[in-house]
């Protein structure tokens, strides 16, 4: 909007009516229609308002008295304010002489003085200058003074008083009796005027009454000529021109009229052509797919005749109507036909709303497309189900899952329908599901341009949460079957669910294919609510694919098979490859679980955050422990090993000959006698406990899994009890046989301790005691030898204690006797003096204390054979030496 | 559109005199709209008022643009009274018109009955120099004897148009304050009414 306009300068600043006034200030507006108004001390001036310029306007003083704004109004600025004011004044009277821009009042002002025109001359008849009084007594105060008075000389109630309060109130005396020394020249001056002005004028006079006289003839005459009433005639003429003038002219205006009526006519007949052939056009377009066009047409026609009341018009426009209804219902109907895309939908919406369709579009679109996503969930549901029921069905793929471990391949080139559909689910979900959400939003915003009806809003969050719950409840069912309560799962029954192994190895997958989908609700800014759903899942999932994937392992370890190979690396020897594949096994899930489900993605917690799935992983790994603690107590234990019994009685004088100690076993597979079985698998508990153990904790902490430190500090425990077990077992079968041959050998052939054969070497027992030890050394050490220390001095111990029972049961030593039991006692004493404990020494001396005494030259001779036998034995010495590591 | 009552700006109140066709009405509109205007119609009584910002400080000046021609002298008196700071104009083009200087001096003091009513004496259409009839000099020395500012100007080229009338205002503010300081308490000075008799032709006759 314009500043308003303003006035700054008035030229002149006051004059009678009808005073040219310059107005001047700012903001008159651009050209002279902008401006509107003028009022002059409240008077309209616009009338002789002239626009000049922007900042001029010219106009003409109304009759206005007393000072006041000049206001100028203009089209753009509105009322404006004058910084200036003007002064209107009227001259004290106007005569007929006078020119005068404004009706004056004639009657009280210029009878009595029309023939004194000096008196317009002076403007005060005491011949005084105006007074510009600023304290003028007012009107008011004079009327009370002089009442029925006034001021006015031409008045017939003049009052001089009034006048000279009026006029004169401050002028001197000297000045007032001037005055009327001149009003009296005037007066007299005005006396004698009259009669001279006659006697001046007198030709001018004459002239004046021929002028009369000559008027009064010539209309005299005129009278005569033509009547009364000349004016009849004239009246006449007039009419007959009329008349002819219209002849002239009605020909070109009923030409005019025809062409108008045929132009009418026409226009009405198009418009009737497209009334009555709209139908077919209509169904023309309709077949094209143009509807724009016919809503257009539409819409036209609705115009032009949704008024009519003719029958026939009522009856096209029923037709049409007919038509569009058809229209409506087909473009409903694909509306609600899927697929579709949204933008076609919101097309289609739009169409349906321009034909002012009876249904609410957009939200039946809305619905349609949650009803499709439910649907085609089932449909994927029931095709998978018939896929499934031919192979659950037939017992030849019974037979062929039953032989699986033969035919992996095939399972994993054909997965299982359950993965397949849960998969195709999240596909599909992540599909559809977007469309559904975005014609949703479209909708609520308003770009469809439908009004979204009451409680709409809520109907579509669980229109949405729906369609996510039912996605969930479908991907549950197949996949984390358990973590669905009853009445969650669906109606019909579900699909089977795959074995644990084709879980465990389609889980991961499954797991991404899950997470993808929710990559794409999360992209779609869903309510956290409907997120949480899903995520809930996930975590289900995860938890799930955790345990799953850790049961199989732990199956894995309990199928674990020894080889009994024994490797011989590192610093461990003597053990099998089976710690080390329970190792690998156990790093290659903690990988694969890492991987899946211990991952952390998008607007997801941290799986083991949630105390149920660290339950589960406590569960899990103790499952796995225990079961490689049972694998090995298997091992030890012996069962299933058909040549364990062939193996017991074979222990004779010499134990575990070498030939005896590998069997054939039927599949080809060699396999070590049961004391090296035992051994080995004795090595491999210690390694486990030693180093499998710490390198799992390890590998644990640094995957990212919680402490399990107390699962493997209960795995140690156990496998500390069983190494005991394994050891006490070795030891049962080694050295009981080997002690018990102590004694029949020491009385073979009726050998009586009093003899009198004086003793030439030590005997047979002691060697045959010495090389049973010797064989036990050399199995041992084939397996480990840091075995050694745990076996040996426990056998050695049994003999010495073997030895004292026997040496304190003899009755009687001869002196030979004693002599020959010296000699054997010590003997065996030297030679397992490395691997005796010192309950073997104590055992040993007690032996030695219960044979008596030997002296002199009978000592002598105990250790001439001692010190024979040493040069005779010394490789089994030397066999039975612990080698000094660092020599 | 409800006007804010706001504190009015102070008003100067200048008052245009000059022999006739001396370019008083050219000063004022020059100065009032940046215009010059060419032709000549004498003026009665023209008066302008518009807001302006003197040294920072938002004044309204208001001009009364006077006739110049003898026929319209009765009323100036009335005129005069009401000024608060004048310009006397004259054109240096034309002698008579800085010889009637001296009159409206005179009429202005008796009026106002006040010597050091704020006065400039210009002397318009500078822009005219080789038609010049009224030496500089002589100017400036009437003006020092009045003691009064002396100024050229030309309301066609806007030389100096300005100046005088801020330069006026300027005076007309300082004299103000003054007035307002030793004023204070004092009943205005009244003027004192003179009356004159225009009729003493008519007295003369008889």
């Amino acid at each position: 909007m314009a500043p308003p306009p303003i006035v700054t300068g008035l030229s002149p600043k006051e004059g009678p009516p009808g005073t040219r006034l310059k107005i001047r200030g700012e903001h008159f507006g651009s050209k002279p229609s902008d401006l509107i108004g003028l009022t002059i001390c409240g008077t309209d001036c616009l009338l002789s308002a002239e626009w000049k310029t922007s900042t001029k306007i010219e106009a003409i003083s109304g009759p206005i008295k007393g000072t006041g704004e000049v206001i100028v109004t203009t089209r753009l600025g509105g009322v404006g304010t004058c910084n200036v004011t003007f002064r209107g004044y009227f001259l004290s009277s106007i005569g007929p002489l006078k020119e005068s821009a404004v009706w004056v009042e004639e009657v009280s002002s210029w009878s009595r003085h029309s023939l004194s025109p000096s008196s317009f001359q002076h403007e005060d008849p005491l011949g005084l200058s105006i007074e510009e009084n600023e304290n003028k007594i007012s009107e008011e105060d004079l009327q009370s003074n002089y009442p029925g008075k006034c001021g006015d000389i031409g008045s017939t109630n003049f009052s001089p008083g009034w006048f000279l309060l009026e006029n004169h109130q401050a002028t001197s005396f000297h000045d007032l009796d001037a005055g009327l020394v001149h009003l009296q020249r005037k007066v007299q001056g005005q006396k004698e005027g009259k009669l001279s002005f006659l006697k001046a004028n007198m030709n001018s006079i004459m002239d004046q009454i021929d002028t009369l006289s000559n008027l009064r003839e010539k209309y005299e005459k005129d009278l005569s000529e033509f009547g009364s009433e000349p004016t009849l005639k004239l009246e006449k003429t007039i009419k007959e021109s009329e008349r002819e003038a219209r002849k002239l002219f009605d020909d070109v205006l009923a030409r005019k009229d025809r062409a108008e009526k045929t132009r009418n006519a026409l226009s009405v007949l198009s418009r009737f052509k497209f009334l009555f052939c709209l139908p077919c056009v209509i169904e023309r377009h309709i077949k094209k797919a143009e509807y724009d066009i016919v809503i257009n047409d539409y819409i036209r026609v609705k115009n032009l005749f949704h008024k009519t009341d003719v029958p026939i018009f009522r009856e096209a426009l029923k037709e049409i109507d007919k038509r569009i209804v058809n229209l409506q219902k087909k473009l409903h109907a694909d509306l609600q036909t899927m697929p579709i895309t949204v933008d076609q939908q919101k097309r289609l919406i739009r169409y349906l709303v321009n034909l002012e369709a009876p249904y609410d579009s957009a939200w039946d679109a809305i619905k349609s497309r949650s009803e499709y996503i439910h649907t085609k969930f089932r449909l994927i549901y029931d095709y998978y189900k018939s896929m499934e029921r031919p192979e659950s069905g037939k017992k030849v793929v019974t037979a062929l899952k039953q032989s699986k471990l033969n035919d992996s391949q095939v399972d994993e080139n054909v997965p299982p329908s359950c993965v397949s559909f849960t998969k195709e689910i999240c596909a599909t979900l992540s599909e559809i599901f977007p469309d559904l959400w975005k014609i949703g939003q479209a909708y609520f915003s308003g770009e469809l341009q439908v009004k979204v009806g009451a409680g709409r809003q809520v109907e579509y969050k669980h229109m949405v949460l729906d369609v996510i719950e039912s996605f969930c409840r479908y991907a549950r069912a197949t996949t984390v079957p358990h973590t669905l309560e009853k009445h969650h799962r669906p109606p019909s029954p579900s699909l089977a669910p795959p074995s644990r192994d084709d879980l465990a190895f389609y889980l991961p997958d499954l797991l991404r294919s899950v997470r993808s989908t929710y990559a794409t609700l999360i992209k779609l800014d869903l309510p956290n609510e409907a997120l949480d759903i899903v995520s809930h899942l996930l975590l289900d999932l995860r938890t799930n694919c955790m345990s799953i994937l850790f049961q199989q392992t732990a199956e894995q370890i309990k199928q674990l098979n020894e080889n009994w190979r024994i490797s011989f690396a590192g610093k461990y020897t003597g053990i099998s490859e089976l710690p080390l594949k329970f190792l690998q096994l156990v790093e290659d899930v903690l990988q694969i679980v890492k991987e899946s489900a211990l991952s952390v993605e998008l607007r997801e917690s941290s799986l083991l955050d949630s105390p149920q799935a660290k339950k589960e992983l406590e569960k899990q790994v103790d499952n796995i422990l225990t079961g490689f603690y049972d694998v090995l107590d298997k091992l030890s234990s012996g069962e299933g090993f058909d040549d364990g019994d062939d193996n017991v009685p074979v222990v004779s004088q010499l134990i575990g000959s070498p030939m005896s100690t590998y069997k054939f076993v039927p599949s080809g597979q060699t396999c070590p006698s049961w004391e090296h079985r035992l051994l080995i698998t004795l090595s491999n508990c210690l390694f486990a406990r030693n180093t499998v153990m710490d390198a799992v904790a390890s590998k644990f902490k640094e995957t990212g899994f919680p402490s399990v430190e107390s699962s493997i500090k209960s795995a140690k425990a156990k496998l500390r009890n069983l190494e005991k077990s394994i050891l006490d077992k070795y030891l049962e079968q080694k050295s009981d046989p080997l002690v018990g041959t102590i004694e029949p050998s020491m009385y073979l052939g009726r050998f009586d301790w009093d003899v009198s054969t004086p003793p030439t070497d030590i005997r047979p027992y002691v060697k045959e005691c010495i090389n049973n030890l010797i064989n036990v050394h050399a199995e041992v050490t084939n397996i480990s030898s840091s075995l050694l220390d745990l076996v040996l001095p426990r056998i050695v111990e049994t003999i010495a204690e073997e030895l004292y029972r026997l040496m304190s049961c003899v009755q009687k030593f001869s002196k030979e006797g004693a002599q020959q039991a010296r000699a054997d006692v010590e003997a065996l004493q030297e030679f397992f003096e490395d691997y005796s404990s010192e309950n073997a020494r104590a055992y040993f001396k007690e032996a030695l204390e219960a044979v008596e005494g030997v002296q002199g030259s009978d000592r002598t001779m105990v250790d001439d054979i001692l010190s024979r036998c040493r040069v005779r034995m010394r490789i089994q010495m030397l066999c039975l030496k612990k080698v000094d590591e660092n020599s | 559109m409800a006007k804010k009552p706001t504190v009015q700006p102070a008003l100067h109140k200048v008052i245009m005199v000059g022999s006739g066709g001396v370019g008083k009405s050219a000063l004022t509109l020059q100065f009032m709209y940046d215009e010059f205007v060419e032709d000549y119609e004498p003026t009665k009584a023209d008066s302008y008022r518009k807001k302006i910002l003197l040294d920072g400080e938002d004044v309204q000046i208001d001009i009364l643009d006077t006739a110049g021609q003898e026929d319209y002298a009765a009323i100036r008196d009335n005129y005069f009274r009401s000024g608060e700071g004048f310009l006397c104009i004259f054109s240096i083009t034309e002698d008579e018109s800085f010889q009637a200087t001296q009159e409206f001096r005179e009429q202005i003091l008796r009026v106002k009955n006040d010597e050091n009513i704020p006065f400039l004496l210009v002397g318009n259409k500078s822009d005219l120099d080789e038609r010049r009839k009224v030496p500089l000099q002589e100017a400036t020395d009437r003006a020092k004897q009045w003691g009064v500012q002396y100024v050229e100007t030309s309301a066609k080229t806007r030389e100096h148009v300005d100046k005088v009338f801020y330069d006026l205002m300027r005076e007309i503010r300082a004299r103000k304050m003054e007035e307002n300081k030793t004023n204070n308490g004092r009943g205005k000075d009244k003027n004192k009414k003179k009356k004159r008799c225009c009729c003493s032709r008519w007295l003369g006759c008889s």
